[in-house]
């Protein structure tokens, strides 16, 4: 089993080889003339070389590792995918339907994430949030925020 | 005497209505993040950065110093009575903040903590009024390779004394370069990584950056932890002033915590943690009882606590005067900065005087507040703590997707949140610091501009930055930073306790 740091080090590797040859694409110039890639293919390049040592480091260690279970030990992730699956949708909604009826949506689910409370708690003060925000970053401070099917309710 | 007229200058631009509440909103804010565990001034600044676009510059800035050093305060509450600290700087509190709180001393540690901190940040601020204009001055005869090298040395310098790994603090310094650089290059307006979109052609966004990397990560790490319930320590918080041994035993800790925390917090990387860190140790050294601490010791409070608001006015320091941002806050702040059109820089105090003098003095102003904020409306506070999380991480939410949606109007921005939230959240599992990395981003762009514009000017030799004293002599501390002192034993260990106590958070 790996080290988590060695999984870390193969990430940064690729993605320092990328930069690499990308700014090699980009054009490095010369010293007297530096190009568009140039600082970028520097920090490619350390990136690169920091990654595998990282790797090489890591795996000297002699403890016994349980790779990237370890991490997660005692914790629950699926929390975290179901929040940023709920605002990837809100995202995608946020536009076409507006800012008030998603937003009150996405508050009744997030209120229930981690707390027990009841439907009828989570549901006013989801009302209450989203009529809030409004009031505040809308009226008083101008923020523009998608009206979606509402807009032709709300006249001001 | 041209300091006074000077601060009398700034005093006369903010003392109108707007610029007081803006500076109050900022400080209360500031506390209430310091309360709250799990939210510090850097994720507080970065949700309501968005919204400051609203304001003008100067008022803007206002509040979101007022934040910082607001946290400051705020943090010592919950280190104290719930033994957990309110944002990084409040660790060493816990250890006898908390003690003291046990054996019924709890209001007198608030008190002190409060009023050490106040005369401590009044001290730094005088120190920074005075030091900043001629240090500004110094710093216009730097031309491009100067700052190219000041600029590495900052990086060096917060990735030398980043807890943890060095390896990789450099990596995050590596890759924050990468995304400072993409969009159109400056020079050739040659698009750079933006994979053939025209989101990314104006760079990365400092606002989804840092909202994504320290909001939103921080609320996935706090939403995978099953709940304990904060246990608030009941106690009676009769007695906010220490008495008479307790003011004995704490002046000269104050005194010390100011001084050093001033001059730790001008250095990269140094800052509110580092000093806090240090005027415990040395507070430890110099008590004729060391063995009381960690056991209710009042100068084990007052000493760091006073170093840690010291060491925020320094960090403006380097801010203000040279453009150079030495924590992750002070390179949000100059990324805001730049972003209302007022870069910060040596040239800021001749053509942006207003806003150099006026965010001093709202500091003198801010102070002030925090000590009126902070004694009377500890109860308050105390209450505030008892908000359930599962209520509050929604709320961090919603900010955050206004704010980000408000910039521009696009949910292109607040998808590219939820990338960099991701990968926040998964740099904080593999215990990556994302300090060095905010601080590499916002540098990033002139660090390629100096760096090019010094060959330009040498025709293409590196000698350039080795005939100034100034390059030569900043680079030699580059060198022995990465390449000398991390192999010294004495200097190992320090760094690992550094990231011991950072991995406590």
């Amino acid at each position: 089993m790996k080290h988590p740091d060695q999984y870390a080090g193969i990430f940064g590797f690729i993605v320092g080889l990328f930069v690499t040859i990308s700014s090699v694409f980009y054009g490095i110039g010369s010293f007297s003339g530096p190009g568009p890639g140039f600082i970028t293919l520097l920090a490619g390049v350390a990136l690169t070389i920091l990654s595998l040592i990282l790797f090489a480091a890591s795996g000297r260690r002699k403890l016994p590792f349980q790779g990237l279970r370890q991490i997660w030990e005692g914790h629950e992730p699926k929390n975290i995918v179901y929040v940023l699956g709920l605002l990837v949708v809100y995202t995608f909604l946020l536009e076409p339907v507006g800012f008030l009826i998603t937003t009150f949506f996405l508050m009744v689910l997030l209120f229930r994430v981690q707390g027990n409370y009841s439907y009828k708690k989570v549901l006013s003060l989801s009302a209450a949030v989203t009529i809030l925000c409004y009031i505040i970053f809308v009226q008083f401070l101008g923020v523009q925020l998608p009206r979606g099917v509402m807009g032709y309710f709300l006249l001001f | 005497m041209e300091t006074l007229d000077y601060l009398l200058y700034g005093f006369r631009v903010i003392l109108h209505p707007m610029p007081l509440f803006f500076c109050f909103i900022g400080v209360l804010i500031g506390t209430l993040v310091g309360v709250l565990p799990g939210l510090g001034p850097v994720a507080a600044i970065s949700l309501l950065l968005p919204f400051t676009f609203h304001v003008s510059p100067l008022v803007s800035v206002i509040m979101l110093a007022g934040i910082y050093y607001g946290a400051m305060y705020g943090g010592s509450i919950t280190a104290i009575l719930v033994n957990i600290p309110g944002e990084a700087a409040s660790v060493v509190t816990c250890l006898d903040g908390y003690q003291m709180a046990l054996k019924g001393r709890a209001g007198a540690a608030l008190g002190i903590s409060a009023i050490g901190s106040f005369i401590a940040g009044t001290a730094g601020l005088i120190g920074l009024s005075f030091l900043a204009p001629p240090l500004a001055a110094t710093a216009l005869k730097f031309g491009p390779p100067e700052y190219f090298a000041i600029m590495i040395l900052g990086l060096t310098i917060l990735v030398f004394l980043a807890g943890g790994s060095m390896i990789k603090a450099l990596m995050m310094a590596s890759l924050g370069l990468i995304i400072g650089n993409v969009g159109m290059d400056i020079i050739t307006a040659q698009p750079r990584f933006t994979f053939g979109t025209t989101i990314l052609l104006d760079g990365v966004g400092l606002v989804p950056l840092v909202m994504g990397l320290f909001g939103i990560s921080e609320v996935f790490l706090n939403v995978e932890q099953s709940l304990k319930t904060q246990e608030i320590l009941k106690t009676d918080l009769k007695g906010l002033l220490p008495n008479l041994q307790e003011w004995k035993e704490s002046i000269f800790p104050i005194a010390r915590g100011s001084v050093l925390g001033f001059f730790l917090g001008i250095l990269p990387g140094g800052g509110a943690v580092i000093s806090s860190f240090v005027s415990y140790g040395i507070e430890r050294k110099l008590s004729r009882h060391p063995e009381e601490f960690g056991k209710g010791a009042i100068a084990g409070v007052a000493g760091p606590e006073s170093a840690n608001n010291s060491a925020t006015a320094g960090a403006f320091i380097p801010l203000l005067t040279l453009g150079i941002p030495s924590n992750a806050v002070t390179a949000i702040l100059l990324g805001a900065l730049m972003m209302y059109d007022t870069p910060a820089g040596p040239r800021m105090v001749s053509q942006h005087p207003d806003i150099f003098w006026g965010i001093i003095c709202s500091m003198y102003i801010g102070n002030i507040m925090l000590l009126v904020l902070n004694l009377p409306l500890i109860r308050l506070w105390v209450k505030i703590l008892e908000i359930p999380y599962p209520i509050l991480f929604p709320l961090i939410i919603l900010f955050c997707l206004i704010g980000v949606y408000s910039l521009d109007s696009r949910t292109s921005e607040i998808f590219l949140m939820l990338i960099f939230g991701v990968v926040g959240y998964m740099m904080k599992k593999f215990k990556f610091d994302g300090a060095p990395l905010i601080l590499a981003v916002v540098l990033g762009p002139q660090m390629d501009k100096s760096l090019r514009q010094s060959l330009l000017m040498s025709g293409g030799s590196p000698q350039i930055f080795f005939d100034s004293p100034i390059c030569l002599g900043v680079l030699a501390v580059v060198a022995l930073l990465l390449f000398v002192l991390p192999f010294l034993p004495r200097v190992t260990r320090f760094r690992k306790s550094l990231g011991e106590e950072s991995e406590q958070l």
